[in-house]
């Protein structure tokens, strides 16, 4: 992996020809494409402007303007076209290409495989420390298909319809009726979801599939998103719990505790000298909570609320019953 | 002058230069205000070299004639991204491809990223990006650290060192292991590998490492061992079974929650419904773990019927919750 500089230089190789592919770039799609603040572009473009080739005259050296936010270059030519896919490149695309052929997203032998051949072809090196060695050494598994849904869903994204779900919610613990937008699928942590609009709600929401019961396609119902483009949740959970969440305060007797993340993400994580790990967080969603916190054991304290403890004494009598 | 000019400007001279330069010449261009001298100069070259070729910049050495110097250049046919030349299905696939981990924690997302900046290079016109399906990967970077000195181990073949707290036992312990590979089952990331304490090959969870993973620095390039041609990843894993009984397990689920049984992250072998209603599903399971989690979600709702070692883990997770509540109450 690269360090610091390696990632920097790595930035700069890159910014250079998509600011010379077309008249200049907004400063906006720089920020965008390159994945940085405004503050980190404008350093990198001054460590340009110091840059050139012998004998470093004024001559010599790559200019740089500002022009309404639009950023032109010139006497850079030879940074004009990017620098090869590198090997950390070439292993990203290769590890998600078998995962993403794993989960039977693409046949053997589908474009996919030429692709990814085509790239592994134009990296340098081979064996020992090669992209395609080391791929053959990492293993990513996207839980089970999401083979079920992902026929229905698929047209219904191609052909712009909706989709009527059937959806088991975990947190009310009943089956409810929703007619969505369905607009793209998202692994996250071996589950499968729906990212779709959910019209009752008005709002982008994620059906884990294995709670979806049935799938109907549907003519939209409604107007078309009000929103512009997609963006991703990054994350996964109860994101908003709302003025009557509950606050919940764990402490763990090691890392593990840290698995929280998946379910909140807007969790905080505090680690104490001890080794414990602290954990706040808020959710409306007590009930589920108290379940999914048993797999902890006696790893775990609850601090507050009380009302959490009590469901773990009773959720977990009632499962001691069970097992009789 | 900074490090980063200097890398730059190196680079922007052997590439531009056309025929190879000598360190000579380059003493008195890109390192001409340096204040190291000497030996210690040529060290700052052979380390910047080596900077760049972690990046994928190769600077080649080439004997000069008549005079025997060496001399130094980087090939433009081996810097510039070449044509690539993708068929447009093929484009679609890698559009998909490169786009599963964006935005993720994993030391994947900004690689994948940049490389799918890169192919827009080669496209005329563009991807349609709306026609292609998206397939996300989430994920929050809890794992970074550990998974990129996994990642410069895999790749040096380089011994790490952190500790771990196994199943079962409460204090961790010091782990050396030599690392053959990686995987990723149902989000969680484990490391496979050659663990010198146990003398065999052993998988271990990322959840349970309880330190940082140091990667042995010591000669950076020398391998500190060679993975065995027969090892496979694919059917290399070993789990820790409790109580030795591992592959299949079987789970009740009552009436209510019958239609989840498939959800999990075990592939189902078989399900039989009962008079009642209630499903018997069997599962082949990989880790023991993992599944017991899963399965404890579903509360008083399903239960693990076999093999014993799994219901004992159940039985023990849902005893300790209880213990704990109750001492702290």
């Amino acid at each position: 992996m690269l360090n610091k500089i390696g990632s920097r230089l790595n930035r700069i190789l890159l910014m250079v020809p998509l600011i010379l592919r077309e008249e200049g770039a907004s400063m906006e799609e720089l920020c965008d494409a390159l994945g940085a603040g405004r503050e980190e572009i404008l350093a990198d473009l001054d460590v340009l402007f110091l840059c050139g080739l012998p004998d470093y005259g004024p001559g010599d050296l790559i200019d740089r303007r500002i022009l309404d936010d639009r950023v032109y270059l010139s006497m850079a030519d030879f940074f004009s076209r990017p620098l090869t896919i590198t090997t950390d490149e070439a292993l990203a695309l290769l590890v998600a290409g078998e995962a993403l052929v794993g989960a039977g997203f693409f046949e053997p032998g589908s474009p996919a495989g030429s692709a990814l051949k085509k790239v592994g072809d134009v990296v340098p090196g081979q064996g020992r420390g090669s992209a395609e060695e080391i791929a053959r050494h990492i293993d990513v598994k996207l839980g089970a298909n999401p083979g079920r849904w992902w026929e229905v869903i698929e047209e219904g994204l191609e052909r712009g319809k909706d989709l009527r779900l059937e959806y088991y919610s975990f947190s009310r613990g009943d089956v409810t009726s929703r007619d969505v937008e369905p607009l793209s699928l998202v692994t996250s942590y071996g589950h499968w979801y729906l990212l779709a609009w959910c019209r009752r709600v008005e709002g982008r929401r994620l059906f884990r599939l294995d709670r979806i019961i049935s799938v109907e396609m549907i003519d939209p119902t409604g107007d078309g998103r009000s929103d512009d483009g997609l963006e991703m949740p990054e994350l996964v959970g109860e994101l908003k719990p709302g003025r009557n969440a509950h606050y919940v305060k764990l402490r763990f007797s090691g890392r593990e505790g840290r698995r929280l993340l998946e379910e909140w993400p807007a969790a905080t994580f505090t680690e104490q000298d001890d080794g414990t790990l602290t954990v706040v967080l808020r959710t409306r969603n007590l009930s589920w909570l108290s379940r999914y916190l048993i797999r902890f054991g006696d790893r775990l304290r609850i601090e507050s609320p009380k009302k959490l403890r009590k469901l773990v004494r009773e959720a977990a009598s009632k499962m001691l019953e069970v097992y009789g | 002058m900074e490090k980063i000019e200097r890398l730059i400007n190196l680079t922007a001279y052997l590439l531009e230069s056309g025929r190879p330069v000598t360190f000579e010449r380059l003493c008195r261009t890109v390192y001409a205000d340096v204040s190291s001298k000497g030996p210690a100069l040529h060290r700052m070259f052979e380390r910047d070299k080596d900077e760049l070729r972690e990046m994928g910049i190769e600077v080649r050495a080439e004997t000069l004639e008549p005079e025997g110097e060496t001399g130094y250049t980087i090939p433009r046919d081996e810097y510039y991204l070449p044509h690539l030349e993708l068929s447009p299905a093929e484009r679609v696939a890698l559009t998909m491809v490169s786009r599963l981990f964006l935005g993720t924690g994993t030391p994947f997302s900004g690689p994948a990223h940049s490389a799918l900046l890169k192919f827009a290079f080669d496209v005329e016109g563009g991807v349609d990006a709306d026609a292609v399906p998206h397939v996300h990967w989430v994920g929050v970077p809890r794992d970074r650290r550990l998974l990129n000195a996994i990642l410069d181990g895999l790749t040096g073949h380089k011994d790490l060192r952190f500790s771990y707290r196994s199943m079962g036992s409460s204090e961790p312990v010091q782990r050396e292991v030599s690392p053959y590979g990686l995987f990723n089952r149902r989000g969680s990331w484990y490391l496979v590998g050659r663990c010198h304490l146990r003398r065999e090959v052993r998988s271990f969870k990322l959840d349970r490492v309880t330190s940082p993973i140091e990667v042995n620095r010591k000669k950076p390039h020398k391998p500190d061992f060679e993975v065995p041609d027969s090892f496979d990843l694919r059917s290399e894993t070993r789990w820790e079974w409790p109580g030795g009984t591992g592959g299949t397990a079987r789970v009740r689920f009552e009436p209510r929650l019958a239609y989840g049984f498939s959800g999990g992250g075990a592939r189902v072998e078989g399900s039989r419904r009962r008079e009642d209603g209630s499903v018997d599903v069997t599962y082949v399971v990989e880790d023991p773990e993992e599944f017991v989690d899963w399965i404890l979600e579903f509360g008083a709702g399903a239960r693990i019927l076999s093999p014993p070692g799994l219901v004992d883990l159940a039985v023990e997770r849902i005893r300790g919750a209880l213990e704990a509540v109750e001492g702290n109450a």
